[in-house]
């Protein structure tokens, strides 16, 4: 479980203002909010990326902003994240790319690993672009390389910031099902951002809003779509009108 | 008023902006250091960087050592025939090559080629989130990426310019010979006759180590600061080669004054 109180940051202006928020284990938290609200810095304050400048974060019960720099490290395995930019390792093959969390742990053989990169390409569907460099793909194709590189490890808690930021309407929603399908077969606890509503929604079983550093909103899917909370209401209907 | 002061106020900002970046290069090298100490980095992204920026400048700096070195044998040549000092020609081109050109333009050169590519590549790293993907991934950044690429600068310009030293005194053989009528035995002889010390060897190579480690971390810490996307990524690149050059420069003259 993941449990947030009264966290806030400011950088040259306020981008957290006092959030509060409890992800239960298990759980697929869709995390919502227009362009710049503090999304994507909310998640690396949870993985530990940025520290917040007031409240309190606790993961499965450990306070993480008290872990020095080693615990840390240990502490970060417990996570696995696919970023907004996808930040695949140009250097490396797509294959080397998946396998790298891996081989960093040390706790597998080479056969080991490469079986399992065969199995986490496979069910992206990217097993025949083992051998290529990330720059040679597609946009959805690299969004399913990062999909793939965050949970090999099998890490208790994943977060997808963007996992359809560009991708064509019929790719989002294969992208969106398979996360679904990942998370109900691991039972990971999962953090979504996605700016693509319609889609997220589909797949998630609660919903968070941000709006300039704050969360508005805070309820399951159901009560998310039915929300008579204007800045809700406005986004997830895409309405002109409204305090958005 | 504000007017009168502006330029004032200019130089403060950019003497605080020198020592925000001076400190910052400070935190870099301690972190180095520590990891450097318990040995404690990534040895196969070394030998690869090792190969990349040493390996690869090889035939560039070859080819600007050898000119260098029959440039300074152009730049003797009416000296040496006005005063028939052909015995001199290869102290001459030997003391100029080992302390001063040889290290200093060599460290110029890598400076904008590896120096450049590095800030380059460590930038885009930060902006497209790989720094942050590798801390995700409980990996240190520092033990994987920089320690390594720092080492491997400050070993690629030693090494590069013990080669240049080399390559330019061949050079400037060849071009006394064709152009002052200096046998290359006779180069040579004057290279080796007694008035220059092993000194003026470890001189430039001293000077090789510090240009090295100074570029290193002005080219990792650029990378590493770089904000603002792909024109984040070309500021950066442009701040390392300004600031490496001015720092070779600065520290040459320091270098050469403590050193003799």
């Amino acid at each position: 479980m993941i449990q947030i109180q009264h966290l806030s940051k400011t950088f040259v202006h306020p981008v957290l203002r006092n959030v509060t928020l409890r992800v239960p284990a298990g759980c697929l938290y869709g995390l919502i909010g227009p362009g710049a609200s503090g999304k994507s810095v909310l998640l690396k304050m949870i993985t530990a990326l940025m520290r917040p400048d007031a409240g309190t974060l606790h993961v499965d019960g450990q306070d993480v902003l008290g872990l020095s720099e080693i615990e840390l490290a240990s502490f970060r395995l417990k996570f696995g994240m696919l970023f907004q930019n996808n930040a695949l390792f140009d250097s490396m093959t797509v294959a080397d790319n998946v396998a790298f969390p891996l081989r960093r742990l040390g706790q597998l053989s080479e056969t080991e690993i490469a079986a399992r990169v065969r199995e986490r390409l496979s069910a992206v569907s990217l097993a025949e672009f083992a051998e290529r460099i990330p720059s040679s793909l597609s946009g959805g194709q690299k969004k399913r390389v990062g999909v793939a590189r965050a949970t090999i490890t099998q890490a208790p808690i994943i977060f997808y910031d963007e996992p359809a930021a560009g991708l064509d309407p019929v790719t989002s929603q294969k992208i969106f099902d398979l996360l679904r399908k990942e998370q109900e077969t691991a039972r990971t606890t999962v953090i979504m951002v996605s700016s693509d509503v319609d889609r997220l929604l589909t797949v998630t079983d609660r919903v968070g809003m941000m709006y300039r550093g704050s969360l508005v909103f805070d309820g399951t899917t159901s009560e998310a779509q039915t929300s008579e909370h204007a800045h809700v209401k406005q986004f997830i209907h895409g309405l002109a009108e409204g305090p958005l | 008023m504000s007017k009168m002061f502006s330029p004032i106020i200019a130089a403060r900002e950019g003497l605080f902006s020198l020592a925000g970046t001076l400190g910052k290069m400070g935190i870099i090298a301690h972190q180095i250091g520590r990891r450097l100490f318990r040995l404690d980095f990534d040895h196969e992204e070394f030998w690869r960087n090792m190969y990349k920026m040493g390996v690869k400048s090889l035939p560039i700096v070859a080819l600007t050592a050898l000119f260098t070195g029959a440039t300074m044998v152009v730049q003797a040549a009416p000296i040496v025939q006005r005063y028939g000092a052909q015995q001199l020609l290869g102290w001459g081109a030997g003391f100029g090559i080992l302390r001063e050109v040889g290290p200093v333009l060599t460290a110029l050169m890598i400076s904008g080629r590896v120096g450049a590519n590095n800030t380059a590549e460590l930038g885009t790293m930060t902006v497209t989130e790989q720094i942050d993907a590798l801390r995700a991934l409980a990996i240190d950044p520092i033990a994987f990426l920089i320690v390594p690429r720092f080492v491997a600068i400050v070993l690629t310009l030693f090494l590069s310019t013990l080669y240049a030293d080399a390559v330019a005194l061949i050079g400037a053989a060849y071009a006394g010979q064709a152009l002052v009528g200096v046998d290359p035995s006779t180069f040579y002889n004057g290279l080796t006759s007694g008035y220059m010390g092993i000194a003026d060897v470890t001189n430039g190579l001293i000077k090789s180590i510090i240009f090295g480690i100074a570029m290193g971390l002005a080219s990792c810490h650029f990378g590493l600061a770089v904000s603002g996307g792909a024109p984040g990524v070309g500021r950066a690149v442009n701040a390392t080669v300004v600031a490496s050059a001015a720092g070779i420069f600065v520290v040459d003259y320091f270098v050469s004054f403590i050193l003799g």
